[in-house]
């Protein structure tokens, strides 16, 4: 049987994924951006499953705002990428620090 | 589950205005375009200004709106106007910016500036009256998507698509944290309600909710730039464009310092001695850092985003007394800390060399002292306030956040802000002698001395707000802010 | 009334000080003279009023300063008839002395800041002598002090009057030290700074004890050694004496009314004022007693030997003032107080003519270039002479009749010697160093007047009449180009080797012509020759006699009748030995100094060592240098090198620099510009802040 504490597992095995995308990676920050997507469903995840056990449809409208804002978010960190890339024609992590110290 | 709807929308007046005029600029930037950018700009300048004296309809006694997602109370109510009137500023101040000659920049104010900072300042406005998870989030979100494109405003500008692409990025993960905390919470109290979530608390503090409570906390601290949750705030404050930055320190600020009093206080109430530790440290870091951060630093707007990690610690310091004197100490700080650092970006607006190029490395301004005399006076005003120097009022409520952490008994905390308000008095400090008493440079550039009469009034608006005349304002500010302290507290 | 008399001259200070070069020389002058004047002319009156016995004792209440618990201070001023006396001599000798620097400064570029000054001081004096309560006392004290400092130093671009003004602050720190913990004390025992109040309960508190670091010591004891100490400093009695020779670096007007006749004598009223806790304590009596009786035979005995004309005198201060305190340690205050009065006109006069001497030789100090100058200055010699008949204490015994010096001191010396029969220790002993004192007195006094008025002229060897008559090539108003403050240091020991062309002229004058004073200082000679001749005659009966002293004293001091009637009734030899010893004193001088000049130089050679000792001053200079100075340096470096350079900026100030420069570095490291470490930092910050919480919960 799987319970409320598989899915509650699950969403943090995939939040720390997420999160571990965001820093260990240092390739391309497209990948950055899916790490997000990442944590943003480990939380979707968690919600829904909440919301299943505790028998409450907060949680399930709650996701569905999430997965709202998570759209935008994505919509506009690609075009803040596309951008970046016009003006410094790469989009390695490692590339973005003009800005220090 | 039975309310009236059009009380509600009553209560959300100045959003719902907020929201519809920025509907209506939207469709008329999409068919006017830039060319009617000016006239855009004074519409939501106007429109913010109704927000605003729409508040004064919020019922003294508070009200909760749509089934107890949003509250309008006292407290909602300091904020709000707060909020506006930063956002109203932050308009003002762009046009003039962004038609200017900038490196990379393209001379052209857009027409979906002043919208995006009107969605922006909607968003605030739920931030500061929600007291539901989801309305906290959703005002967040909105705020931060605006906020996200605002630094990277200057298209042509790598450093201003370096900041935003930053500002996302870990903008996104900040998010990600606090909804990660917001889930939890959802999921061990049973509610996102602020009020069901603080007597779950009460009855059982148990391990799902510490964490909740953990991470929500950090996602907050992400928006006020609280250490360690502060990197993204100078390297974002260099890269965008200096109206933007200007709002940033202001307005969002303001709402996020105001969110995370009332969750603080509504939703985390019963666990007051658990989040005060979290709390302090995040003060005593932010003072430290701030002020340490700030010594080495070369470029002015660098140089605010520490001041303004640092001036955040302070506030916090009230928080973390965790009393109603304590709350009302920190909305009069985030009121004076506004106006002072608006005050100081337009002073640093005002510094252009002859090619109309704006100047921020420090050392270029050696020699300014002769050049724009008042312009000196005025920056040498809002250093000397943002350093807590009396009888400036940025003395004021430095004063009171110290003396309500006294009384709460957090006497080293209040010892170890007032040591890091001498470090930063240093950096403060600095910037006005190289200004006023050191020799220009070879390279110096030359200044202009043409102004606007608009940002001339308000710098001697806030100038005047933060000098010792300001000390007429305690009366009526404590009246306010104990107000918004004690609706939290009803 | 009383309050004109102590606020005119303030607000003359006030007026001349701030309107300065707006003023104007003359509308300074005019205005400090003339409420000094005014001043003098209010004091006379109430002084003749208590001497007429028809006043009383009377508190002039002004504002409160100060009340904090019990501690109650107000500004008031007080007059009874000590307060009287000093309010006459102070207004007296400061009016003569304002017209006389009409004359004597009236080259000066800087007269009204001058004439300020010696408001300011006048001011500060009397707020001391009227003072009703040990603050107001202290704040007069500090404010001649301050005077006196500003004075010194007056023409502050010469580096010696500098260093002159210094050390009197200094040495005067020391005295006033003692001053204020005598304060505190006597609030702590008392619980109360009105001199009332306290004279009140003084003698209950005889024999009391107090426990400080274990010791069991003497109230009264411990607390009028303090005040003395202050009373020391300001009088430069033996020990904290050093001073006032320097102060002679001041302009010879302020050496006239602060050196002489008025600051240094604070101490003396201070402890006349206090004389009923001097009486509950027996052992600070004998204390001084003997600082008094060493003082005055030390500074009589060094006063025999220098050169300065100025320096002759200042030491003769000192060794009267010895005199004073004597008197007021075996209990004889009323002819302390005697002596005070009188002694305030004579040294006055004595320094005013040695001030016109000066003026007339172009600001030369040195005795040894002096002589001859009776005929040239007749009118300041003849003043010069009443000064030394009353200071040498010139009268007859028998008949009652003398100068004033004559009354003040043989009252002095005949009730030292009447408390030693009645039992006072050190009595006895006090009257013969008193008695040898004034044998001295009289010896260097005469010299003094023997070196400059008689003789042979050896004005050549004075490198200011040479530059006089090279700069002026014999012009008669030779000092008349001379604005420069005149240097009197500088004119050191040793006789000028170069002399002008006219040095070769036979008969030692180099072809110099000095000149009579004008007349804005001859005046005030004048008035106080009248003085020095009459004072002792015509007030002896109210200060020191037994049924007239009490009476007039009516309680401002401790006025004992018994000692004053023992007094009057000493063996007829104890009455006559002051007498004798004047006489044997001017016998030695002119033996030495007009029958035959090469005596002194053959008496130098016989007792060299004890020469060269007196000559420098008993060495007390040196002394204090190696003791205090020299150590004080070098603690001074300790502290600064090692201790403030090494220790306290190393790990305070600069250290803390250098950790915020260090963490500043830091920081600026960590914002690496890498979105990965800002995430890191973040996600650190949250494990931190999530562990801890967990541990916590």
């Amino acid at each position: 049987m799987i319970g409320l504490t598989h899915y509650l597992v699950v969403g943090a095995i995939l939040f720390v994924l997420g999160v571990l995308g965001i820093f260990i990676n240092r390739k391309n920050v497209i990948i950055i951006l899916m790490a997000i997507e990442l944590i943003l469903l480990s939380v979707n995840i968690n919600l829904v499953a909440f919301s299943a056990y505790l028998g409450d449809l907060v949680g399930q409208v709650f996701s569905m705002f999430v997965l709202t804002v998570a759209a935008g978010e994505a919509a506009i960190g690609l075009a803040i990428l596309v951008i970046y890339f016009r003006g410094r024609g790469t989009i390695a992590v490692d590339d973005v620090n003009r800005m220090k110290g | 589950m039975n309310h009236d709807m059009s009380a509600s929308l009553l209560l959300v007046a100045p959003e719902l205005t907020l929201t519809l005029a920025g509907l209506a600029l939207l469709i008329w930037a999409a068919f006017f375009g830039d060319r009617h950018a000016t006239g855009i700009s004074i519409a939501a300048v106007a429109a913010l200004v109704g927000a605003g004296a729409l508040t004064s309809l919020a019922p003294a006694a508070g009200g909760n709106a749509f089934d107890g997602l949003a509250r309008v109370d006292a407290f909602s109510t300091f904020a709000h106007v707060l909020i506006y009137f930063a956002a109203a500023v932050a308009i003002i101040i762009a046009p003039r910016f962004f038609r200017a000659h900038t490196p990379g920049g393209h001379g052209l104010m857009r027409a979906e500036y002043p919208i995006l900072i009107v969605f922006a300042a909607v968003g605030m406005g739920m931030m500061v009256s929600a007291t539901d998870l989801m309305t906290l989030y959703v005002g967040l979100e909105m705020n931060s998507l605006a906020a996200y494109v605002l630094a990277s405003f200057i298209r042509t500008d790598t450093r201003s698509a370096e900041a935003g692409l930053k500002y996302f990025v870990l903008g996104a993960l900040a998010s990600g944290i606090l909804l990660y905390g917001m889930s939890l919470l959802y999921g061990f109290s049973g509610t996102t309600n602020f009020a069901g979530i603080a007597a779950a608390m009460g009855a059982d503090f148990s391990g799902g909710l510490v964490f909740g409570l953990v991470f929500v906390l950090a996602g907050l601290a992400f928006k006020i730039s609280a250490v360690p949750f502060h990197m993204w705030t100078p390297d974002v404050y260099e890269g965008a464009p200096t109206p933007v930055t200007a709002f940033f320190a202001s307005a969002p600020k303001v709402a996020a310092m105001a969110l995370t009093v009332r969750v603080c206080i509504e939703a985390f109430g019963p666990t007051t001695l658990d989040w005060q530790q979290i709390i302090i440290f995040l003060a005593l870091a932010s003072t430290i850092l701030g002020a340490v951060g700030a010594i080495g630093q070369r470029n002015i707007k660098r140089l605010l985003a520490y001041s303004s990690i640092n001036n955040v610690g302070f506030a916090l310091i009230g928080l973390a007394a965790g009393s109603e004197a304590g709350v009302a100490a920190t909305m009069s700080y985030m009121a004076v800390y506004v106006v002072m650092t608006l005050g100081s970006f337009l002073c640093i607006l005002q510094l252009r060399d002859a090619g109309g190029a704006y100047v921020e490395d420090i050392a270029r301004m050696a020699g300014l002292g002769k050049a724009r005399p008042w312009l000196v006076g005025a920056i040498a005003l809002f250093m000397f306030s943002l350093a807590g120097i009396p009888p400036l009022f940025g003395f004021w409520p430095k004063f009171l956040v110290f003396d309500a952490a006294v009384r709460a008994g957090l006497l080293p905390l209040a010892i170890i802000g007032a040591l890091s308000s001498v470090i930063s008095a240093f950096y403060y400090l600095k910037v006005i002698k190289t200004m006023a008493f050191d020799e220009a440079p070879a390279d110096a550039p030359q200044w202009t001395a043409e102004g606007n009469a608009v940002e001339t009034g308000l710098i001697g608006f806030t100038a005047t707000a933060i000098s010792p005349l300001g000390y007429l304002a305690i009366a009526p500010l404590a009246y306010l802010s104990g107000n918004a302290a004690l609706a939290l507290f009803r | 009334m009383i309050k004109l008399i102590v606020f005119l001259p303030l607000l003359a200070a006030l007026v001349a000080g701030l309107g300065n070069r707006m003023i104007g020389n003359v509308v300074a002058k005019a205005i400090t003279t003339g409420a000094l004047l005014t001043s003098c002319a209010l004091s006379w009156p109430i002084f003749l009023a208590f001497v007429a016995g028809n006043a009383s004792p009377s508190v002039t209440p002004l504002f409160t300063w100060m009340q904090s618990g019990g501690l109650d201070i107000a500004w008031s001023l007080r007059v009874d008839t000590l307060t009287a006396v000093m309010l006459v001599v102070v207004t007296s000798v400061s009016s003569l002395v304002h017209i006389y620097s009409w004359g004597y400064m009236d080259e000066d570029p800087d007269q009204p800041r001058f004439f300020a000054y010696l408001s300011l001081f006048t001011f500060a004096m009397l707020m001391l002598v009227t003072a009703n309560n040990l603050v107001q006392m202290f704040f007069g004290w500090e404010g001649v002090g301050l005077a006196s400092y500003l004075l010194i130093g007056f023409w502050f671009k010469k580096p010696s009057a500098n260093a002159a003004a210094i050390k009197a602050f200094v040495v005067n720190r020391v005295g006033d030290l003692g001053f204020m913990l005598g304060i505190f004390g006597t609030f702590l025992v008392f619980g109360t700074v009105s001199i009332p109040d306290i004279l009140a309960a003084a003698p209950g508190m005889a024999g009391s004890a107090i426990t400080f670091l274990g010791m069991r010591l003497d109230t009264m004891t411990i607390l009028t050694l303090l005040l003395f100490v202050g009373a020391m400093g300001k009088s430069a009695q033996l020990g904290l004496h050093t001073w006032l020779p320097d102060a002679m670096e001041g302009p010879t007007p302020v050496s006239a009314l602060i050196h002489a006749a008025t600051m240094v004598t604070a101490g003396v009223f201070m402890v006349c004022r206090l004389s009923p806790m001097f009486e509950a304590a027996p052992v600070a009596q004998g204390f001084v007693i003997f600082i008094g009786a060493a003082t005055c035979l030390f500074a009589a005995t060094v006063a025999t030997t220098q050169t300065d004309i100025k320096r002759v005198i200042a030491y003769s201060t000192c060794s009267q003032l010895g005199y004073m305190f004597f008197a007021a340690g075996v209990g004889a205050y009323g002819a302390a107080m005697f002596h005070l009065f009188t002694h305030a006109f004579f040294k006055a006069l004595l320094f005013l003519g040695a001030g016109s001497v000066i003026h007339a030789m172009h600001h030369e100090q040195d005795m040894r270039y002096y002589g001859a100058l009776r005929k040239r200055i007749p009118l300041t010699f003849w003043a010069m002479v009443a000064g030394t008949l009353a200071i040498t204490g010139v009268g007859i015994p028998g008949l009652a009749v003398g100068f004033a010096g004559f009354w003040s001191k043989d009252a002095i010396l005949e009730s030292a010697w009447a408390a030693g029969s009645l039992g006072v220790e050190g009595g006895h002993l006090a009257f013969l160093v008193g008695a040898f004192a004034a044998l001295l007195t009289s010896f260097y006094s005469w010299r003094l007047i023997f070196l400059t008025f008689f003789g042979k002229a050896r004005w050549t060897q004075s490198e200011h009449i040479a530059h006089a008559l090279h700069d002026a090539h014999g012009d008669h108003h030779a000092d008349s180009d001379h604005d420069n403050p005149p240097s009197q240091e500088d004119a050191g020991h040793e006789p000028a080797q170069h002399g002008p062309a006219a040095a070769g002229l036979s008969d030692g004058t180099g072809g110099y012509h000095p000149h009579e004073s004008p007349w804005s200082m001859l005046v005030p000679l004048i008035v106080l020759s009248i003085g020095a001749v009459a004072a002792g005659q015509v007030f002896h009966h109210v200060f020191v006699d037994p049924e007239g002293g009490l009476a007039f004293w009516n309680g401002s001091i401790a006025f004992d009748a018994h000692l004053a009637h023992a007094s009057h009734e000493v063996p007829t030899w104890v009455m006559f030995t002051p007498f004798v010893v004047m006489l044997t004193g001017l016998w030695i001088a002119y033996n030495n100094y007009i029958r035959d000049p090469g005596a002194p130089a053959r008496f130098t050679a016989m007792f060299g060592p004890l020469y060269t000792f007196l000559l420098n001053k008993w060495y007390f200079d040196e002394l204090y240098n190696v003791i205090f100075v020299r150590p004080a340096f070098w603690f001074g470096r300790l502290f600064w090198q090692r201790g403030d350079v090494g220790i306290i900026d190393r790990f305070g100030p600069d250290g803390a620099a250098r950790a915020v420069q260090g963490g500043s570095v830091l920081t600026g490291r960590l914002q690496s510009g890498f979105l990965y470490t800002y995430a890191l930092v973040m996600l650190l910050g949250l494990a931190g802040l999530a562990t801890w919480a967990m541990v916590r919960f």
